[in-house]
């Protein structure tokens, strides 16, 4: 655990006249699943935004360091390339799903790798074989609005997992879950993450969320405030 | 609900201009087509000479041609209505409010915003109808005073918008479930059953029998009367059996898909393709009329090389200037509706087009796989109706390809054109779509 995955440095960022980050810096290392734990405004999901290249921060420098290959600075590059990365290096779960309604559970798992060049009968069966893992073997023909919302979370894991990502970001996962569920979801993304020696930093506000990971950040004012790893 | 708090849910948010314009803008659209295809059908009713009744009974065809384009495109005015309005409505039923309260509340919204549009409309039908005035029939110019609607005609189409509007937001609201905790679509897959296929077969099997055996009987107006019943028939039985046509094409399509955004525009269509075809059919009738009345456009100009009386002459060619017109009409209406449902369909799913940014799906493959939807439904209506309306009339139509094949192919080139119209249409929201992705 000692080569951070992904480091920042100095980020700030503002949104006219507020100030989402103030000064951020952070490592977070292979393996780890780190929370990031603030209120409504504090600037957290506005951090694993910078930290994912889904927006770019007024100063200071984010670098993602994959398992094979060279680092790469993820604030110096331009928008298609930031989206490159995304799409084939993190996985992103969010508090809704945001499935694609149309298509079954496993063409939206398998969607993300056929978009990165993979053909459609491997991305289905690779698809096939997470879903599986995630418990929903029998649900891969099922679309979207037929899954309940921790099956639907499930495929969500499973589409952030199926092109390899090393880093997984989720926003608020089990937000729109009851305790039972969300525990569910924590163990599929635990396991799918941190089980297969890949990273997680998850945005919560759910203490129990957060005491499942290894490490919980504390952001006010768009500032690391405490860092804490699990005893 | 009280008339205060009504008046502050009507009120704009500041920064919804642009999505409340949409609307506006479709509506208007609407309203001047309706004006405009009304108006110029009209200019046919103050005739009275022998001719007349033929005109008539062809104006009257063109009239029924369009009004389905025009159906399908006022209720995707209104569903674009209705959805922008969906965010306050789960607010609404937590702050109490009961059902019938946010009935009331969309059909007030969706009545003022379609009466705007209404208004932009009759400005609309104002300043294009000198130019429907110079269309010639009988060789003159029909004029802006032929074509202009009378007040009274134009307040009762003002009427028939806001009653459309009302309406098409009412059935709106039984698709969705709008519940204090969000508004979402009900997630019922539509089906349609093959058993469409043999109505339409056997339809048009019959057709192609009366269109045999009557033309040989009775009057020309009584000949129009005829082939207008047995055109009707089959136009109807092409709305049965469309959305089953796209359903197995579409079907057909997943199972090759190889690329994302052909698997995406195959799931599209497939998840409703009743849906799929309101967008799209009006090319159908445009498409089977085109080749049905096409054919005895050209072998009426046969027939004007073999003694026929000026007059003859002068109706083959109005025919065909009626023909084109209604082409055009349709084409123009079903690139409007595309339009429309598309801003509606990227308006609806803002949210998940901002996930498929972060998750870094390329905007070219949504913007690919949704205009994929719309045209290769479109394609197979049209060669489909084509096809289907070359049946009915065969062999006539091998004889006016051989004949006349002049005025079959400007026919078939105001088709193209047309569906080239629609092709731009999808583009046209393209933005929107940009829009969605941009915002982080």
């Amino acid at each position: 655990m000692n080569i951070p995955v992904i480091e920042a440095h100095a980020l700030s960022k503002n949104f006219g006249s507020t100030r989402a980050l103030a000064g951020v810096d952070l490592a977070i290392h292979r393996g780890e699943s780190v929370a990031i734990m603030g209120a409504s405004g504090s600037g957290k999901t506005t951090l694993l935004h910078v930290l994912a290249g889904i927006i770019s921060p007024d100063a200071g420098a984010v670098t993602f360091r994959p398992a094979e290959g060279a680092p790469v600075e993820v604030t110096a590059l331009g928008e298609s390339a930031r989206s490159r990365l995304r799409r084939e290096r993190f996985g992103f779960v969010f508090q809704q799903g945001l499935l694609i309604p149309e298509l079954t559970a496993v063409e939206n798992v398998a969607l993300a790798s056929m978009i990165n060049g993979i053909r459609r009968q491997d991305a289905v069966q690779h698809a096939a074989a997470w879903l599986a893992a995630l418990g929903l073997a029998d649900m891969e023909e099922r679309r979207i609005g037929e899954l309940s919302g921790g099956q639907a979370q499930r495929v969500a894991i499973a589409r952030a997992q199926a092109t390899g990502a090393e880093l997984v970001f989720a926003d608020e996962p089990t937000g729109a879950l009851d305790s039972h569920t969300s525990a569910e979801v924590m163990d599929a993304l635990l396991w799918s993450t941190t089980g297969q020696g890949r990273t997680l930093v998850v945005v919560t506000h759910d203490p129990e969320v957060a005491a499942r990971c290894t490490r919980t950040i504390a952001v006010r004012d768009g500032r690391i405030v405490s860092s804490a790893v699990a005893a | 609900m009280n008339a205060n708090v009504l008046a502050l849910l009507l009120r704009p948010a500041p920064g919804q201009n642009s999505v409340l314009a949409l609307p506006v803008v479709a509506f208007g659209v609407v309203t001047t087509l309706v004006l405009t295809v009304i108006g110029g059908a009209q200019s046919f009713w103050g005739w009275t000479d022998e001719f007349a009744p033929v005109y008539q009974a062809l104006a009257a065809i063109a009239l029924v041609l369009l009004v389905v384009p025009l159906v399908s495109l006022g209720g995707a005015a209104a569903r674009l209505s209705a959805r922008r309005r969906d965010e306050r409505l789960s607010t609404l039923r937590l702050l109490g409010v009961s059902p019938a309260g946010v009935t009331v509340a969309t059909v007030a919204e969706s009545v003022l915003v379609a009466g705007a549009g209404a208004v932009v409309g009759v400005l609309g039908h104002l300043a294009i109808s000198p130019l429907v005035g110079m269309i010639p029939f009988r060789g003159e110019p029909l004029g802006f005073g032929a074509v202009f609607l009378s007040p009274l005609h134009i307040v009762a189409v003002f009427g028939g918008v806001l009653v459309l509007a009302a309406g098409s937001a009412i059935i709106g609201l039984r698709r969705v479930v709008i519940s204090p905790l969000g508004v979402r679509m009900r997630s019922s897959v539509s089906s349609v059953h093959w058993i469409r296929a043999v109505i339409a077969a056997g339809a048009v099997a019959i057709a192609f029998v009366l269109i045999k055996v009557f033309p040989s009987v009775g009057s020309l107006v009584a000949t129009i009367a005829v082939l207008a019943g047995v055109f009707g028939a089959v136009l109807a039985v092409l709305n049965i059996v469309g959305p089953w046509v796209l359903k197995v094409s579409a079907s057909r399509q997943l199972r090759r898909a190889e690329q994302p955004e052909r698997l995406l525009a195959a799931r599209i269509v497939l998840d409703s393709p009743k849906t799929a075809w309101r967008q799209v059919g009006g090319i159908a009738m445009a498409s089977f009329m085109a080749v049905f009345a096409g054919t005895g456009v050209a072998l009426l100009d046969v027939m004007g090389g073999e003694g026929a009386t000026a007059s003859d002459i002068a109706l083959a060619d109005d025919i065909r200037t009626g023909l084109v017109i209604t082409l055009i009409g349709s084409f123009l209406m079903v690139a409007a509706s595309v339009g429309v449902n598309q801003a509606s369909d990227v308006l609806d799913q803002r949210e998940l087009h901002r996930s498929l940014h972060h998750l870094g799906m390329p905007l070219e493959t949504v913007d690919r796989a949704r205009r994929r939807a719309i045209m290769s439904p479109l394609l197979v209506t049209a060669i489909g109706s084509a096809l289907c309306a070359a049946v009915v009339v065969f062999p006539l139509v091998g004889i006016a390809l051989i004949t006349a094949p002049l005025s079959l192919l400007t026919i078939a080139a105001v088709v193209a054109v047309g569906i080239g119209v629609v092709w731009a249409s999808t583009w046209a929201t393209r933005p929107l779509l940009t829009g969605a992705f941009q915002a982080a």
